[in-house]
């Protein structure tokens, strides 16, 4: 064929590529701070009095002082980052539906594929809290409850995919259905929280943080957000790569 | 003015294009006949022009409406018969018509209905569940649905798939009755029938248009020779 | 020959019609009512073999609100699976798309059916469960009003549902892809009715924290989920 058209690439490589490495660099030194932060810096908050009080290295311990509740400066900023990551796959969800464009779809599977690591993380910490914290592996506590439906969610997610063959169907289901998650996560805590649950009571456990715990939640949060776009921006790059090796591809064939 | 003109129009979605830069007008009344291997996009290309599919680039006007802008206008003005009937097996015939033609707001919806059957010959069975009806007068059925609220432009998808010979002729005389009113537009696997029947020929390969002629300027061997050439391009 | 006149119908005529078309496919065929009804006699016989020994010593009446929830939440997802089967069988989904109508149409119309279809079959299966399970037991006076909660409860299912089963009929393995989907996001209306309708039956107190909050709180993702579906359900059904 004498068609010299130029067939337009998907793109990849654009600038925040560039800020990848920095993030992740930067990512895995707050997170390392605020660990270390966590450990030495932050005092334990006191936990059930102890019958005699016994000597833990130099100092007199009087108190129960989990070592689990130090889980909190990872549990909650781990939280906060996998639902940061689906608002930003609902929002590439919306802007496929409104654009029709491959990019965003890849966009929002990728953000999709960092809530659910992070879903993840957060669901392995806060057992161990329960576990540690409370005594039992599992209760409906609403933060659980509701982290518990988001990862099915998210299952679901990718198991919908699956199951659709022509791309631009999938596309649109996926999109529609990472908006109908990011609607359903808020109302399932509150309801979860609102409502009274006669086997369980609703946990109020914070009473505020002290400036310390604050500071760490903070650096351990900035952290991780880093950590969650180096990722984010690492498999996007993955994924357009492929999808431009595949666009080579077909050129090829067509040759 | 033209029932069909089609500007630059593509299909794609990433990198792959099912209907790449297609651009052709298509005088009313004409008979047109699209052609191509399968994967060809054929079948996208109705789609998009019958308002199922979105264009992802350029325009299109069916009977004169934007297929973008206002895709209720060119709904109006379209009837499309496929190889599935869009029939519901569990209501009678005459339901059947009854609800497309109340869904498009036809004033005398039942008069249409009864004229509609009679005219397909299946005004005895109207009240058989079309469940129980042949393949053959299913489809008639579904000419008489398509035709329903008077369309300007019909598209053909591939129309006599799983009929039989006989079923064909019948399906053909219903159709050549209707070709002074309307434009057809039929995308058809067998080169020979779709040559017969049509005013202008198209052949499409990749979603590209290789030819698009009216049919007094070719010639049945040469047009076959280069339908040939395309779909052995596309088997390649 | 003269063309046909045509006037426009109102939206609301064309789900009229829509809604008419579903109305008159299933009494004829009575497709969904019996699979449906069938179906949750037989959970109710399960619940029966489950509980045989228990029954006795367990507080059936305070666990009696989310066995019902289980019953409905099964049930209708066997009804709503099926609820597209027959637009999808011969393609007829597309002709009502190729007539020029509001797409939110076709998601109301279908809502609706799947509404009426569940709550008949709610309206059978609910008596049934009472009769096998609670006809020993002392439910509060309050008990009627657990009409309420199945009310809200199965018109955010049905919204939710048709919206997902659109989704699914395109899918392999639709009956599980729906089981998959429908479960965890329906999962927080699930709560709320639960605990309203057991709130009824036992008659809990305070009456506004276990009955009224849980119903509001339902009503608000019945509207929110509803107005979403509404606006996504073009995209959905198109693609």
């Amino acid at each position: 064929m004498a068609d010299s058209k130029k067939v337009k690439l998907p793109e990849a490589g654009q600038w925040p590529d560039r800020m990848l490495v920095p993030a992740l660099a930067l990512g895995a030194l707050l997170t390392t701070t605020g660990f270390l932060l966590a450990f030495f810096w932050v005092a334990p908050v006191n936990g059930a009095k102890l019958s005699e009080p016994v000597m833990v290295g130099d100092v007199t311990v009087t108190h129960v002082q989990l070592l689990s509740q130090k889980i909190f400066y990872f549990h909650m900023p781990v939280a906060i980052v996998s639902f940061v990551a689906l608002a930003f796959a609902a929002y590439y969800g919306l802007r496929f539906l409104t654009t029709r464009q491959q990019r965003f779809d890849t966009c929002g599977r990728v953000a999709m594929e960092i809530t659910l690591l992070f879903v993840v993380f957060t669901m392995a910490t806060g057992d161990l809290w329960t576990r540690f914290e409370w005594g039992v592996w599992w209760t409906w506590d609403p933060r659980l409850t509701t982290y518990l439906i988001l990862m099915l969610i998210v299952i679901a997610y990718f198991v919908l995919r699956n199951a659709v063959d022509d791309p631009q169907r999938r596309a649109t289901y996926a999109s529609v259905l990472s908006i109908l998650a990011f609607v359903d996560v808020p109302i399932c805590f509150m309801i979860t929280r609102v409502i009274p649950s006669s086997v369980h009571p609703v946990v109020a456990r914070e009473g505020g943080m002290s400036p310390e715990m604050a500071i760490t939640v903070t650096v351990v949060m900035v952290g991780m957000m880093l950590v969650a776009f180096g990722l984010y921006r690492l498999r996007f790059r993955q994924a357009r790569l492929a999808e431009r090796v595949e666009a080579l591809k077909e050129q090829i064939e067509e040759r | 003015m033209n029932a069909i003109e089609a500007k630059h129009l593509s299909k794609a979605f990433g990198t792959r294009k099912a209907v790449d830069d297609v651009t052709f007008a298509l005088p009313e009344g004409a008979f047109l006949s699209i052609f191509g291997p399968n994967g060809a996009g054929k079948t996208t290309l109705l789609r998009v022009l019958s308002t199922l599919d979105r264009p992802s680039g350029g325009e299109a006007f069916v009977s004169g409406a934007d297929i973008k802008e206002h895709p209720d206008t060119v709904r109006e003005r379209i009837g499309l018969i496929s190889h599935q009937p869009m029939l519901y097996p569990d209501l009678t015939a005459e339901e059947n018509l009854l609800l497309y033609a109340q869904l498009y707001g036809v004033e005398d919806a039942q008069g249409r209905v009864d004229q509609l059957l009679q005219a397909v010959g299946l005004a005895h069975r109207k009240l058989d569940l079309t469940r129980t009806f042949s393949r053959g007068m299913t489809q008639r059925l579904s000419i008489a649905r398509a035709l329903v609220h008077d369309p300007a432009v019909v598209f053909l998808d591939e129309p006599y798939s799983g009929l039989d010979p006989h079923a064909v002729d019948i399906f053909d005389e219903l159709i050549e009755a209707q070709r002074d009113e309307r434009t057809f537009v039929m995308v058809s696997h067998d080169l020979e029938k779709g040559f017969h029947t049509c005013t202008h020929a198209l052949v499409l390969a990749r979603g590209r248009i290789v030819a698009f002629a009216p049919k007094n300027e070719l010639d049945f061997d040469e047009f076959s020779q280069l339908y040939h050439e395309t779909v052995g391009m596309g088997v390649a | 020959m003269a063309r046909v006149p045509i006037t426009k119908p109102s939206t609301f005529a064309q789900y009229a019609t829509l809604l008419k078309k579903d109305l008159r496919r299933e009494f004829r065929t009575r497709e969904m009512l019996t699979s449906m009804g069938i179906y949750a006699l037989l959970v109710i016989i399960v619940y029966g073999a489950a509980l045989a020994l228990t029954v006795r010593d367990l507080d059936i009446v305070r666990m009696s609100g989310g066995l019902l929830w289980a019953l409905i939440v099964f049930t209708s997802l066997l009804g709503l699976g099926r609820s597209f089967a027959h637009e999808k069988e011969q393609g007829c989904l597309e002709g009502v798309l190729l007539v020029p109508l509001d797409r939110s149409v076709v998601f109301l119309a279908k809502a609706t059916s799947s509404f009426l279809f569940m709550l008949a079959v709610e309206v059978v299966a609910v008596p049934l469960f009472f009769f096998f399970f609670m006809t020993t037991a002392a439910p509060a006076p309050t008990l009627g009003l657990i009409v309420v909660p199945l009310f809200v409860g199965t018109l955010g299912m049905a919204g939710i549902g048709t919206m997902l089963s659109t989704i699914t009929m395109n899918t392999r393995a639709r009956d599980v892809m729906l089981a998959v989907l429908f479960i965890p996001i329906v999962f927080p209306l699930l709560y709320a009715c639960v605990t309203a309708t057991t709130a009824a039956i036992v008659g809990a107190d305070p009456w506004t924290d276990f009955f009224v909050m849980p119903l509001v709180l339902a009503g608000g993702y019945d509207i929110v989920m509803l107005l979403v579906c509404w606006v996504l359900y073009d995209f959905v059904v198109s693609a």
